[in-house]
């Protein structure tokens, strides 16, 4: 047996990866400090990066290489690095004040999940070989996690951080359904987090500069 | 050939309006560079489409870009030719004008972003007439209608224009929606978005969806014809913007609409029910003849000509409108009659109209003021913008032998014809439309000769107007041009007509000029009579060959026995010392007969103070103040807007103003969407 040719075995690796990546989603949604949130989303943007390469490998895309060093570059360093400097500079208060408690949160993520399986499986042909059945459930729950974690959070960055994390959701389930988009699409996406990130991180700071505060709620002022 | 001659045109525009934005720090090489662009371009346009509609042949262009469901694919045949000539000719002349009419406005306002504008909106007007791909379509009508919106609020720093043009926007939007929804049912009928699969589908589908199509056409395109009742922002927009883009608008723009109505009810339909060629002919006679009335009461020379743009949308309505029922009877050259009736009027209408624009446009200019009653004496100040006014006003009264008076003839010619078509009660919609153009042209006459009059005849009523000075030669010519067009569609119509044939053949599968064209191609005929009535001949050549030796006639025996015979004596004053302006027949008197006629209509409001110091007898100064109820705005608009309001009072609710609140409902409606979908 040659698990480095084996469909099958590759197929574990992404599942188990792919696992790791939910897990890693849960953890943040019940994290309570910015920053162990910020290197929570490096790790799960590192093992996504993994994935793409283990599909890669096994079904001889190479530009998904690509994809995961993009992924490596821009979500496991520069992002984390930029918000990290931005958390230290703005002398922001580091813990994440949730609007629905921790413990009623994790249920939440965990019915999430349960959607994300449900809908992931009227996706599933079973005559299909392929690695993406349980990246795909993990992708939209990774996707429905992210979007309540941005519900859930008062401070824009921490939202940004939920948008991230619900981009991965979408990243993983580009590649595990179709192995990829044409390499121009993923370079754009790239393209575009960096860009989200930096316009994101420099509006928290205007937020901040204007309201004094990074509470999004007190965006109700602008209200006509 | 063809395909190079348009694209270069478009090119041409489009890179004139790059240039003139980018030279918008010095205004007059700015004004120079974008008149030239829209100049050349509407010349390289001219010449394509002049060459596709004389040979009847279709040029298809595909442009190397798009894909396969939004092809950006351009389609040049002979109806669009027509629409495209329209336009160029007009456009041409307006770029002639806008050299002079925009010299004065160097140094005060940005030029480069009115070359930009301009150079943006013809190029979508000429794409929106040959765009045959329903999306490509749409982007080309939403650059138009933004172009167009640009161009109108121009001068944006008066409130009233910056409120005209968001009541332009709002109707235009709307209208974009309801020909959008328009065209997504009649793609999910074809599968395809590409107009060549619309042809005669509308009339395979159920009749309800043929009935609502219908409707959502008439009225999305109506929108931007100025179709009654949803014309109300016609009269705002138009006196605001440059005069240069009153006539572009007022000639071309909103032909657009006529365009749509003609490419869908004559394309996309085949012969369609009797109730659709009903409703299009009612509502002509209701838009021709409110226009007209609404026309008389105004005194702001611009808003007028606005209120006739909605007279004449009316008059070539009514011609579709016959040519729909005609259809629906089966009568092809009748329906012919009745299209090439219309489409004769949408060119003549966009010529005279833009002339008469055109001369309001240095008739403001000169005298700084739209009300006529203000005005005064000027065809001795300004002889030769009198001069192309007149014929402006002659060929939009309908009067032998310019243009406009063809066109109505062949419009009366098509309904009177109707009569004999059916034994149905219907058939009684011709003559009651027939005798109600009548109405129309007669009261359009009236309004015309006040139009003219006050202000270009008598003495000046104002300093301003007794100052004003004869307009730039540029803006001269562009007159001209327009105005040797009057002539030239009104003599030379049995030249013009057989241009028509590649159009009602495309469209009614018949070629009707030759019985048209009669007497060695001196006379136009409406035939031998269908059924009970007898058709008229008339020959525009010869009528002004009788005008002019009749005029002959008459001047010789003057011209000869003028020394000898004439004195020139003062005007008699009843006795008082000297007459003044203030003696002068005003505006206001000459329609107040008019006026009582339609006060049922008008529900005219009016209030007299006099004040005086010794007796009631010898007043030391009168107030005199009326005003005419806005029917549409009040009684439609009004209610409308306040349930609007109301219902966007109860959503408020909704808008929290919190970030997290707009992305729960978000995150709901995703969930149950998918939900939803795994369902189904």
């Amino acid at each position: 047996m040659r698990p480095f040719l084996d469909m099958q075995f590759g197929e574990r690796i992404v599942t188990l990866m792919a696992a790791l990546v939910l897990v890693l989603q849960i953890a943040m949604v019940a994290q309570r400090w910015i920053v162990v949130h910020i290197r929570i989303f490096a790790a799960q943007s590192f093992f996504l990066a993994m994935i793409a390469a283990t599909i890669a490998w096994y079904n001889h895309a190479p530009h998904l290489y690509i994809a995961a060093a993009l992924t490596l570059v821009v979500k496991v360093t520069l992002v984390p690095l930029l918000f990290e400097r931005l958390v230290k500079r703005m002398e922001i208060h580091e813990e994440i004040e949730p609007i629905v408690n921790v413990p009623l949160s994790v249920v939440i993520a965990g019915g999430l999940t349960l959607v994300g399986y449900v809908v992931a499986e009227s996706f599933y042909r079973p005559e299909e070989p392929g690695l993406g059945h349980n990246a795909l459930a993990v992708a939209i729950s990774l996707f429905l996690i992210g979007f309540f974690t941005m519900i859930n959070r008062r401070k824009a960055l921490t939202q940004v951080l939920a948008l991230l994390s619900l981009e991965n959701g979408l990243f993983l389930a580009a590649i595990s359904l179709t192995y990829g988009m044409p390499l121009i699409v993923e370079l754009g996406i790239f393209f575009d987090v960096l860009v989200a990130a930096m316009v994101l991180g420099i509006l928290v700071y205007r937020i901040r500069e204007s309201f004094a505060s990074m509470d999004v709620s007190r965006l109700r002022r602008l209200r006509g | 050939m063809i395909t190079d001659l348009f694209l270069s045109g478009i090119v041409v525009w489009l890179a004139g309006a790059v240039a003139s934005l980018a030279l918008w720090r010095q205004p007059a090489v700015a004004r120079r560079v974008g008149c030239s662009a829209a100049l050349a371009g509407s010349l390289l346009d001219l010449a394509a489409s002049a060459a596709v509609l004389f040979s009847g042949s279709t040029t298809v262009i595909g442009l190397p870009f798009g894909n396969p469901a939004f092809t950006w694919a351009i389609r040049l045949d002979p109806l669009s030719a027509y629409f495209n000539v329209t336009l160029a000719v007009l456009a041409a002349a307006v770029s002639l004008y806008s050299f002079g009419y925009l010299r004065e406005m160097e140094g005060r306002r940005n030029l480069g972003a009115f070359g930009f504008f301009l150079n943006l909106l013809l190029p979508s007007l000429a794409l929106v007439f040959t765009a045959s791909n329903a999306f490509f379509f749409l982007v080309a009508w939403e650059v138009m209608a933004l172009a167009s919106f640009f161009l109108i609020i121009f001068e944006h720093e008066k409130e009233k224009t910056r409120k005209a043009g968001m009541l332009f926007l709002i109707m235009s939007h709307a209208g974009t929606g309801l020909l959008l929804i328009a065209f997504l049912v009649l793609a999910s009928a074809s599968g395809s978005l590409d107009f060549s699969s619309f042809h005669l589908l509308a009339s395979r589908i159920t009749p309800l969806q043929q009935g609502t199509v219908f409707l959502l056409f008439l009225f999305g395109f109506g929108v931007k014809a100025g179709l009654v009742p949803v014309h109300i922002w016609l009269p705002e927009a138009h006196p605001v913007a440059p005069s240069n883009v009153s006539a572009l608008m007022s000639g071309i723009v909103i032909k657009t609409g006529i365009y749509g109505m003609a490419r869908v009810f004559f394309d996309f339909y085949g012969p369609p029910p009797l109730w659709m060629g009903t409703v299009v002919l009612g509502l002509g006679v209701a838009s021709a003849l409110l226009g007209v009335l609404y026309a008389l009461m105004e005194h702001d020379l611009k808003r007028l000509l606005a209120w006739h743009s909605i007279e004449n949308i009316g008059i070539i309505l009514m011609g579709f409108g016959a040519a729909l029922m005609f259809r629906s009877l089966g009568q092809s050259n009748l329906a012919a009659l009745a299209l090439i009736a219309a489409l004769y009027h949408t060119f003549n209408h966009a010529i005279f109209k833009g002339l008469l624009f055109l001369g309001a446009g240095s008739v403001v200019q000169a005298t700084h003021t739209r009300n006529m009653e203000k005005m005064g004496g000027l065809i001795r100040l300004m002889p030769v913008t009198a001069l192309c006014f007149l014929l402006g006003a002659v060929a939009i009264s309908g009067l032998p032998p310019l243009n406009g008076f063809v066109s109505e003839w062949l419009t009366y010619q098509a309904l009177l014809a109707g009569f004999g078509t059916t034994q149905s009660l219907t058939r009684l919609m011709f003559p009651i439309a027939g005798s109600l153009l009548a109405l129309t042209a007669a009261l359009a006459a009236a309004c015309f000769v006040k139009a003219f009059a006050i202000p270009f005849l008598a003495l000046p009523r104002s300093e301003e107007a007794a100052e004003a000075r004869e307009c730039s030669l540029p803006m001269r010519a562009g007159m001209a041009v327009l105005a040797v067009g009057c002539i030239a569609l009104g003599l030379g119509a049995t030249w013009f007509v057989p241009v028509f044939d590649s159009i009602t053949q495309q469209t009614l599968g018949v070629r009707a000029s030759a019985a048209l064209v009669t007497a060695h191609g001196l006379a136009l005929t409406a035939g031998t009579g269908h059924g009970t009535v007898q058709g008229g001949t008339i020959s525009t050549a010869g009528m002004a060959l009788f005008f002019l030796l009749a005029g002959a006639a008459f001047a010789l025996p003057l011209a000869l026995r003028w020394r000898r015979r004439s004195v020139i004596g003062p005007v008699w004053d009843c006795g008082l010392p000297g007459l003044t302006a203030d003696n002068e027949y005003t505006a206001t008197a000459f329609s107040k007969p008019l006026r009582m006629i339609f006060s049922a209509l008008y529900r005219p409001r009016r209030e007299i103070q006099a004040e005086y110091e010794v007796s009631p007898h010898y007043p030391s100064a009168i107030r005199f103040e009326s005003e005419i109820e806005r029917t549409f705005e009040k009684r439609l608009y009004g209610p409308l807007r306040e349930r609007i309001m109301a219902a966007a009072n109860r959503m408020k609710g909704i808008q929290a103003g919190s970030i997290n609140l707009y992305l729960a409902y978000i995150f709901i409606t995703l969930i149950l969407l998918l939900l939803f979908g795994v369902r189904g």
